[in-house]
């Protein structure tokens, strides 16, 4: 059934998510299904793997989050964006500035502005007010690139991550600059952060299905229809953008509060392309493809680097192959768009693959 | 008046560069709709071939400047042969992360086989010299971006204007599916855009060896993402625009460092940036671009 159609047949005052609501009950089920392989993962991992693991786990649910956010954006708008990362190193060095001990300050930004180096506030707190940082910076980047066109809107939001970083590498006083923050509390661990990542992934399934998410995508597929229908297409991208900023955002503060020293280069291309490379392989159209991508490319990227940092084969040493992991993350995008557009998941949620599978089944 | 002079041929001399790589991108977006993220990686290519040319022995700078143009516009050639023809009829978002994809290969290429590090090219130093006007003392490459860049776009709109290839190029980023109708071939069409952007990204690779004597892996890509910033002012896919986008983005950059006190100085690039949101606001299609309703056929 094409999303145009679909919007005819839901019309908004049935699908507003109430409790009740079949469809927000179904979304939300489906949510928790599509949530279920990461959830088995992380308790794997807490169960039975060292401490190492644990470690590289850890980043590797920062990445799960950025990348459903991610999606919530360029999922359902279908338009690419390349800034996200401004949003996870907001988020990461809000919490940095505000939640840092006041001794740890005194070492690191003795001369910050706003008495900023006279504040610290508990975690949570901190991670709200950074949150709220995030939320601001991207309502206002989000008027802008709502109304570009895609291409437009796509170079924007480059535009913006390199302000973003601009401002981190020279406001010395307030962010150190090159050098790493230290410090900040880690607070964070792996069921802290397996939480985290449900409740994202539900979040994402929930906007997708809402009646907001359909008329996006709808838009998306044919703005002049959606357009007839009265959708606000601009309307809609500034608050999937917002939304997904948000997320992006607590993924940094997450990030912050488990590594304890962050610096502005994590939050650059080199991030963009691994989260965006995981996006495109599992499938930016559905929450389930976020899930499979970041999956399969943390356990792909995990071998390729012990590759690239030079590895013994049969008694011979294999050369330091640095650059090995950017190849295949690119041909990994290239290969993906020639071959697969749609990705590994393609069009269906978990859930939804599931439930055909059993009626196939049961005929 | 001799600093006002002096700041003003920066300005000039940068946004020929811009406008250099900016049209690049225009030529090959207003055919095929594809945004070239890997424009950077073909001036990369240009640059380490000149460095692997140097390091075989080759010491003339004539030879090497064609050399980056005619590798340039290979490797222009190659890129839409191997990665851009798939995904020639898909929509315009695969064929920017395609593109992103290729830059990241062709970048990460560059550290695997040769080195992560800068390395030192000295071939083309001789065009970087100071040449000496009565009381005025100019940089020699700076006059030479000037006259090449504006040498190279008349040449461009001349080839646009008088020859067949290039009336077809013009006629097919209207409507391509009737150009084919008369007997054009697409893909002569198309891999012809790609060499004319490809040598427009060689000719700026030669401007940047003279200036920079090294070459890395990142060489081409924050000057490409500036230039995709020019081309968003001056408004996507127009050639005019691309060209006038690529001199205001170097007359801002220039004007914030001379307006910039020293110790804010880093902050040039993220003004730079926020200058060109913020026009966005005001004009959202970029300065000479349309607005173009839902439903127009005819841009």
């Amino acid at each position: 059934m094409s999303e145009s159609a679909e919007i005819m047949a839901a019309r908004p005052s049935d699908t507003a998510p109430r409790a009740g609501n079949p469809q927000f009950h179904r979304s939300l089920v489906g949510g928790l299904i599509t949530a279920l392989p990461v959830v088995a993962i992380g308790l794997t991992i807490l169960a039975f793997a060292p401490a190492y693991y644990t470690h590289l786990s850890l980043a590797a649910f920062v990445n799960l989050i950025i990348v459903v956010g991610l999606q919530v954006f360029m999922g359902n708008s279908n338009i690419a964006n390349l800034g996200h990362s401004a949003f996870v190193g907001i988020g990461a060095y809000g919490v940095a500035v505000l939640s840092t001990p006041l001794a740890m300050k005194k070492l690191s930004i003795p001369n910050a502005p706003f008495g900023l180096a006279l504040v610290e506030f508990n975690p949570l707190l901190a991670a709200l007010l950074a949150l709220c940082v995030v939320g601001i910076i991207a309502a206002i980047s989000g008027k802008i690139i709502s109304r570009l066109s895609g291409v437009a809107a796509t170079i924007v939001s480059l535009a913006l991550l390199i302000i973003v970083h601009s401002v981190f590498l020279n406001w010395t006083d307030l962010f150190k600059g090159n050098q790493a923050f230290f410090g900040i509390p880690k607070v964070i661990n792996l069921p802290a952060m397996l939480v985290a990542s449900v409740v994202v992934i539900v979040i994402a399934r929930l906007f997708k299905d809402s009646r907001w998410g359909l008329q996006l995508r709808a838009s998306a597929q044919s703005p002049q229809a959606a357009a007839a229908f009265g959708i606000d297409a601009r309307r809609l991208r500034l608050m999937a953008w917002v939304l997904s900023a948000l997320i992006c955002g607590l993924a940094g503060v997450l990030f912050a509060y488990f590594a304890g020293t962050i610096s502005p280069k994590l939050f650059y291309f080199q991030q963009i392309f691994i989260t965006l490379a995981m996006l495109i392989l599992g499938g930016m159209a559905t929450v389930t493809g976020a899930v499979t991508g970041v999956v399969v490319l943390s356990i792909g990227l995990e071998f390729i680097r012990s590759i690239e940092s030079g590895v013994t084969i049969a008694g011979i040493q294999l050369p330091q192959l640095l650059g090995l992991s950017g190849v295949a993350l690119g041909v990994v995008i290239v290969l993906c768009m020639a071959f697969r557009p749609g990705g590994i998941s393609g069009r269906l949620e978990l859930d939804e693959q599931l439930s055909r599978l059993f009626r196939r089944n049961a005929r | 008046m001799d600093y006002a002079l002096q700041q003003l041929l920066n300005a000039l001399a940068f946004g020929a560069e811009y406008s250099l790589v900016a049209l690049g991108l225009a030529v090959v977006f207003s055919i095929m709709g594809l945004v070239n993220f890997a424009h950077g990686e073909i001036i990369g290519v240009s640059a380490y071939s000149v460095f692997l040319a140097a390091a075989l022995g080759l010491t003339s700078p004539i030879v090497a400047v064609l050399l980056a143009v005619v590798a340039a516009a290979l490797a222009a050639v190659t890129f839409e042969r191997v990665a851009f023809r798939p995904v020639r009829y898909a929509p315009t978002t695969t064929g920017l992360l395609t593109a992103f994809g290729v830059s990241i290969v062709v970048q990460n290429l560059f550290m695997l086989l040769i080195s992560p590090k800068p390395q030192s090219v000295s071939i083309l130093n001789s065009l970087n010299q100071m040449w000496f006007f009565g009381p005025f003392a100019v940089s020699s490459l700076q006059v030479l971006e000037l006259v090449v860049s504006g040498l190279t776009i008349l040449a461009l709109v001349l080839f646009l204007n008088k020859s067949t290839l290039g009336l077809a190029i013009r006629a097919a980023s209207r409507d391509f599916a009737t150009v084919r109708l008369m007997g054009i071939r697409a893909n002569r069409v198309i891999a012809t855009a790609f060499a004319i952007s490809g040598a427009l990204a060689g000719i700026a690779a030669v401007f940047i060896l003279a200036r920079r004597g090294s070459v890395s892996p990142d060489l081409g890509f924050g000057l490409v993402l500036k230039a995709f910033v020019a081309c968003v002012i001056g408004g996507f896919g127009s050639l005019a625009g691309a060209a006038a986008g690529g001199m205001l983005l170097g007359f801002i950059e220039v004007g914030l460092l001379v307006a910039l006190p020293q110790e804010y100085g880093g902050f040039k690039d993220a003004l730079t940036y926020v200058i060109i949101v913020a026009l966005l606001v005001y004009r959202p299609e970029g300065l000479l671009g349309q607005r173009i309703e839902l439903g127009d056929k005819e841009i």
